[in-house]
């Protein structure tokens, strides 16, 4: 087991170089650079190449690509090049809002779909079955800010008087400050990012729920006088797990793209507004940093979901 | 070096994560406000965006500063002398200045910086360019010495058009202009709290107690500097619909700029006042390459003028609301006092389409393709963008609009090649009404050509307009240059103007003090 | 001993014939989901290749005069902040969206195709191009997406590049499966052992088993594709403004969406009922090819 998991941690390096270098060479490539915005609206051509020059932004691809690769390597992601803060700090700022932000999705999405899609499996075919299904496929096709948007004028505006404008409409209050204070600024935005989420997990569940409740296994375990709810979630749902575990691992990567949106609708300092920003900006340390950290965290991700799934299945042996 | 800067970076991690947070209780002596944009950095010298010289002001003191009539007053300085001919210029500091870590300001500190601002502005650089010696007389006075008179020398110090004249401490200002400062040291009312800064979502401010604050009553950057508030946290709200809702919820005290469509939602809430925020407004800009077909010919640029509305310009940025813009046939805001519509009949009357088509064939244009830059991700510019695309097709050219970002545009517009190897036609920008009362701050409106602003328009009756207005001994002769200035300029169509238009800016009830200025004025302002 | 075999006893011809109608009618009862979807969907394609004729106005046109205005009897939908009808804008928006939707689902789904047979049989390209597939896939798809738009410009072409680079690594992993658990099988073993070519192998057994789950999983990029159209409009890298698209009209509209809520709402509206009969579609498709599949995404 040990073995496996050595050689999985250092198959992620011929990936992070793939990555890194196909990023680099994304932004060496891409128009507009940072001199441009940092001179501002009254600055002249020649300011502007002058700051070009300042930043280094003339020298070839492959030095600059050897220099941020050997300063990756001693742990130095670089100083943005904007703030002059190191890319670390910047990172580090970002973490707790977005981790917070998905860690409260992922545990609103799978106590509302897992349940959800065992009982659209138990009850196939019925109505509350067709409903669900309705109900969690129209969970995404809605585009994310949308539901956003909606969620801030019913539950933070009160926009149609009902007295339950409760919630803050933007911001983030550290879990130090408080627990309660963080939980409800991060709850709409849960919501509206947790839709999708919830909606391929209930569909799964379902799926794969289906599939199990027609084995022998569950047929015996009724037989033997297992309660229904015993039968559902303790012998069926185990069995279930694995599809269900692979779907909430590759679910993540598509988690960060409504991030990035949930967190501009409300305002939360997250990694995905930083990295949108610095796109936007070409702030190519923090890109580069940033891009470089959520490879090597699906990476990470991934491999968890593997280690899970000998916990499930015991089946299954590295 | 692993562990060095792991280690440092735990310490920023840690030090983020236990600075110490307001209680509600203290409410009222913190401001929280929302900027026209994000702060993307914090030095107002080397980079020109309003947002940073909004910032930088709290934090760094002016030698000068100017009221609401913009006129210079002192404010670091006593006070000042000059020989007949303004060519020997000598100035004295205040007494119990000092910097936010406690050391005092001194002459070193000032010429420092001047010498770093002299370099980036261009009236520094006209002050460099006939600049004798620039000496420390003792530690609170120095002297300019010229070997040509400089009349404006004392607008010069204290204007608020970017880049200002902010005094820094010697060892920031001796970072090279065209690198950003590290250090976020200053002697202003305001100290940078650089630990607590989160680039993109909030910058923090804290009263400096050590701030002496002049006796005069404040007006602008002049007078007396009373912070009233202990903090100040700037909250980057780049979703307007989130911050129009934030400022409905009472999550922030104070919102720059709301766009117009908003304004009338906030002003039926009567937990919240709207105003006029700059009374000098802004100039909405349709720029052409000069260098680049068709716009190379005079002809084609007349015959666009002779079609374009400034009315779909200004209602197409500003809204609905007939208070906010107004049409405007000169390069200087309506109401100020070099305004002038010498020279702009073309933009006035009814618009002749017919007429343009025919100008348009007469001047020589034979069907290019247009590269207009569009920036998307800013609104003024991508409303002029549309109906610039809209325009030109009507009058039958052949228009490519290129959709990019601010920062695409801001490059690939510095560009002077031909077209087709990656230059340009139009981009479209505004000017801050401050940045075009006279021609001293008014990049966009010289025309030297090679060396003139994006576009490089040239012109020689303009730039003898421009030394005109510069030697003038008083006011009618400004104005008399000032036309001269306006005739030419749109003889030779330097760029046009799409309009003049206002912004509004929204505050909570509970605040009160503010006032209108070309920027936001944090003194005086106080919350009950 | 040999169990005796009981031939099945033949059954009278008491079943009346059946008739077309009752046929459909069944295919309709059992297959609700591709029914209906299918129905949806053929519906707003129709709209949007019916576009000019459905009493619209030119989407482009501008009037800042009339910026705004609610919906009536004039403007359906209402008009945007810059004047434009908002109903002309929908309705050709849906080609636009359309077309992204589609071509991506196409794009990705041929070349993950041609990239997992590759993969699944020749070992050498295995290891490198899934490498690489995986360092894809580990970069957040709409990050990828912003700085790929960053490079080459706004364009429709290019969201639809962009889109369907971010699509293929996940097509390629599902047809690299399906050929590596095909390839144990015995008949392919069978077949490569008695010689048959590779590429007739690909075409005439490994191919076969693979367009089921493609044509599924292509229906679901489909979905995706639009809705990361909307998105990446919203962050401001999609499609260019002077085209309507239904991403970047409620891109437009967003900031107005407390007191103009009308501009963000049809668009949203299309958008959902157009994804959500895609997804239908999927769903069906997918319980009628193969109930095993609905284990794999």
């Amino acid at each position: 087991m040990l073995a496996y998991i050595l050689r999985r941690v250092l198959a992620t390096i011929p990936i992070m170089v793939v990555v890194a270098l196909f990023v680099f060479s994304l932004l060496y490539l891409a128009p507009g650079d940072p001199a441009a915005i940092i001179a501002g609206d009254q600055a002249s051509p020649a300011d502007i190449e002058r700051i070009r020059v300042a930043l280094g932004l003339d020298r070839p691809f492959l030095i600059r690509f050897g220099t941020w690769a050997w300063d990756v390597l001693r742990g130095n992601l670089g100083t943005s090049v904007f703030t002059n803060l190191p890319v670390t700090v910047m990172i580090a700022q970002r973490i707790q809002p977005t981790l917070s932000l998905m860690a409260i999705t992922l545990t609103l999405s799978l106590i509302t779909a897992i349940p959800l899609g065992v009982v659209a499996a138990w009850k196939q075919g019925s109505s509350i079955d067709r409903f669900a299904m309705i109900v969690s496929t129209a969970g995404f096709s809605i585009p994310v800010y949308v539901i956003g948007y909606v969620l801030a004028y019913v539950f933070a505006l009160d926009g149609f008087d009902l007295g339950i404008g409760f919630f803050p409409v933007q911001g983030y209050t550290p879990i130090q400050d408080g627990i309660v204070p963080w939980f409800m600024n991060l709850l709409l935005p849960s919501i509206a990012l947790g839709m999708v989420y919830m909606a391929l997990i209930a569909r799964i569940t379902r799926a794969t729920m289906l599939e199990v409740l027609s084995q022998e296994y569950v047929r015996t375990a009724r037989a033997k006088g297992a309660g229904q709810g015993s039968v559902l979630f303790v012998h069926a749902l185990k069995n279930a797990a694995v599809p269900i575990v692979t779907v909430v691992g590759i679910g993540f990567a598509s988690l960060i793209g409504g991030a990035v949106v949930t967190e501009s609708v409300f305002a939360i300092p997250g990694l995905g507004r930083l990295t949108v920003d610095a796109i936007t900006r070409r702030d190519y340390p923090i890109i580069q940093g940033v891009v470089l950290m959520f490879s090597f965290v699906y990476v990470l991700i991934n491999l968890g979901v593997d280690l899970l799934y000998t916990v499930f299945d015991p089946r299954i042996r590295y | 070096m692993k562990r060095r800067s792991f280690l440092t970076s735990a310490a920023a991690v840690g030090a983020t994560l236990a600075a110490p947070r307001i209680s509600l209780a203290q409410n009222a002596r913190v401001l929280k406000f929302v900027p026209q944009a994000n702060l993307s950095s914090m030095d107002a010298v080397a980079g020109t965006q309003y947002v940073v010289r909004n910032a930088a002001m709290m934090v760094w003191d002016t030698l000068y500063g100017v009221d609401s009539t913009i006129t210079p007053k002192p404010q670091m300085c006593e006070g000042h002398e000059v020989n007949a001919d303004f060519t020997v210029w000598t100035f004295k500091l205040r007494e119990g200045l000092k910097w936010h870590d406690g050391e005092k300001v001194t002459t070193r500190d000032v010429i420092a910086s001047l010498n770093r601002w002299m370099v980036r502005d261009t009236m520094g650089q006209r002050i460099k360019a006939s600049l004798d010696a620039l000496e420390a007389l003792d530690d609170r006075s120095f002297r300019f010495r010229l070997n040509k008179p400089f009349s404006k020398m004392l607008f010069a110090l204290g204007k608020s058009n970017a880049p200002m004249c902010l005094i820094m401490p010697e060892r920031i200002a001796k970072t090279d202009p065209f690198q950003l400062i590290k250090e976020y040291v200053g002697s202003g009312p305001m100290k940078f709290k650089t630990d607590e800064w989160v680039p993109g979502a909030r910058a923090v401010f804290e009263r400096f107690d050590g701030y002496s604050v002049r006796q005069e009553p404040s007006s602008w950057s002049a007078g007396g500097k009373q912070m009233k508030f202990d903090r100040i946290e700037w909250v980057i709200l780049p979703d307007s619909a989130t911050a129009s809702a934030a400022l409905q919820n009472g999550e922030v005290d104070w919102w720059e700029n709301p766009i117009a469509d908003v304004v009338p939602l906030l002003k039926r809430n009567s937990n919240i006042r709207v105003d006029i925020g700059d009374p000098l407004g802004n100039i909405g800009s349709f720029r052409m390459n000069h260098l680049n077909p068709p716009f190379d010919k005079v002809g084609v640029r007349r015959a666009v003028m002779m079609a374009l509305s400034q009315t779909d310009y200004m209602q197409a940025v500003a809204g609905d609301d007939q208070a906010l813009w107004k049409v405007c046939p000169s390069f200087f805001p309506p109401g100020t006092s070099l305004y002038t519509e010498a020279g702009g009949e073309l933009l006035k009357g009814p618009r002749d389409i017919e007429g343009a088509k025919r100008a348009l064939k007469e001047a020589g244009y034979n069907g290019e393709r247009i590269e207009l830059l569009v920036p998307v991700d800013v609104p003024i510019t991508k409303a002029e963008g549309d109906v610039t695309a809209d325009l030109l097709k009507k009058i039958g050219m052949d228009v490519n609009y290129v959709a990019a970002d601010w920062g695409t545009v801001g490059t690939r517009r510095s560009k002077k090649d031909p077209v087709d190897k990656g230059g340009w036609n139009i981009f479209h920008t505004w000017h801050a009404g401050a940045d075009c009362i006279n021609p001293a701050p008014y990049t966009a409106l010289d025309a030297s050509g090679d060396t003139a602003w994006f576009g490089w328009p040239k012109s020689d009756a303009v730039q003898k307009g421009i030394s005109d207005w510069y030697a003038a001994p008083d006011l009618a002769a400004e104005k008399k240059a000032a036309e001269e200035i306006n005739r030419a300029s749109f003889e030779n169509v330097t760029y046009i103007p799409t309009g003049f238009f206002l912004q509004y800016t929204a505050w909570r009830k509970n605040i009160s003090g503010i006032v209108k200025a070309p920027f936001p004025v944090f003194w005086g302002v106080e919350k009950s | 001993m040999e169990t005796p075999y009981l031939a099945a006893p033949a059954l009278p011809d008491v079943l009346p014939p059946r008739k077309a109608r009752g046929r459909a009618m069944l295919f309709i009862y059992r297959h609700p989901a591709i029914f209906w979807g299918g129905l949806l969907l053929g519906l707003i394609v129709l709209i949007a290749a019916l576009a000019p004729y459905l009493f619209t106005v030119d989407p482009t046109a501008l009037a800042p005069a009339k910026r705004t205005r609610a919906p009536s009897a004039l403007y359906w939908f209402g008009t945007d902040m810059l004047g434009r009808d908002i109903y002309s804008r929908v309705v050709y928006g849906a080609r636009v969206s359309l077309l992204v939707g589609f071509s991506v689902s196409a794009i990705s789904s041929v070349t993950g195709m041609a990239i997992g047979l590759c993969a699944g049989f020749i070992r050498p390209i295995d290891a490198i191009v899934m490498r690489v597939m995986d360092g894809l896939m580990s970069i957040p798809s709409i990050l990828l997406a912003i700085a790929f738009m960053a490079l080459l410009g706004a364009s429709v072409p290019n969201v639809v590049i962009t889109v369907s680079i971010a699509e293929i690594p996940r097509v390629s992993r599902l047809v690299r499966g399906v050929v590596l658990s095909l390839r144990e099988q015995a008949y392919v073993e069978a077949a490569i052992a008695s010689g048959t070519s590779i590429p007739k192998i690909i075409w005439r057994h490994i191919l076969p088993n693979t367009l089921a789950p493609i044509i599924v999983q292509a229906t679901f990029v489909c979905a995706s594709a639009m809705l990361t159209e909307a998105t990446l409009s919203f962050i401001g890298a999609g499609t260019p403004p002077d085209i309507p698209s239904w991403g970047n009209i409620m891109a437009e509209g967003r900031t107005l969406w407390q007191v103009k809520p009308f501009i963000v709402f049809f668009p949203a509206m299309f958008l959902s009922i157009t994804v959500l009969a895609v997804n239908m579609l999927g769903d069906g498709l997918r319980d009628a090819l193969d109930p095993r599949l609905a284990k794999r995404i």
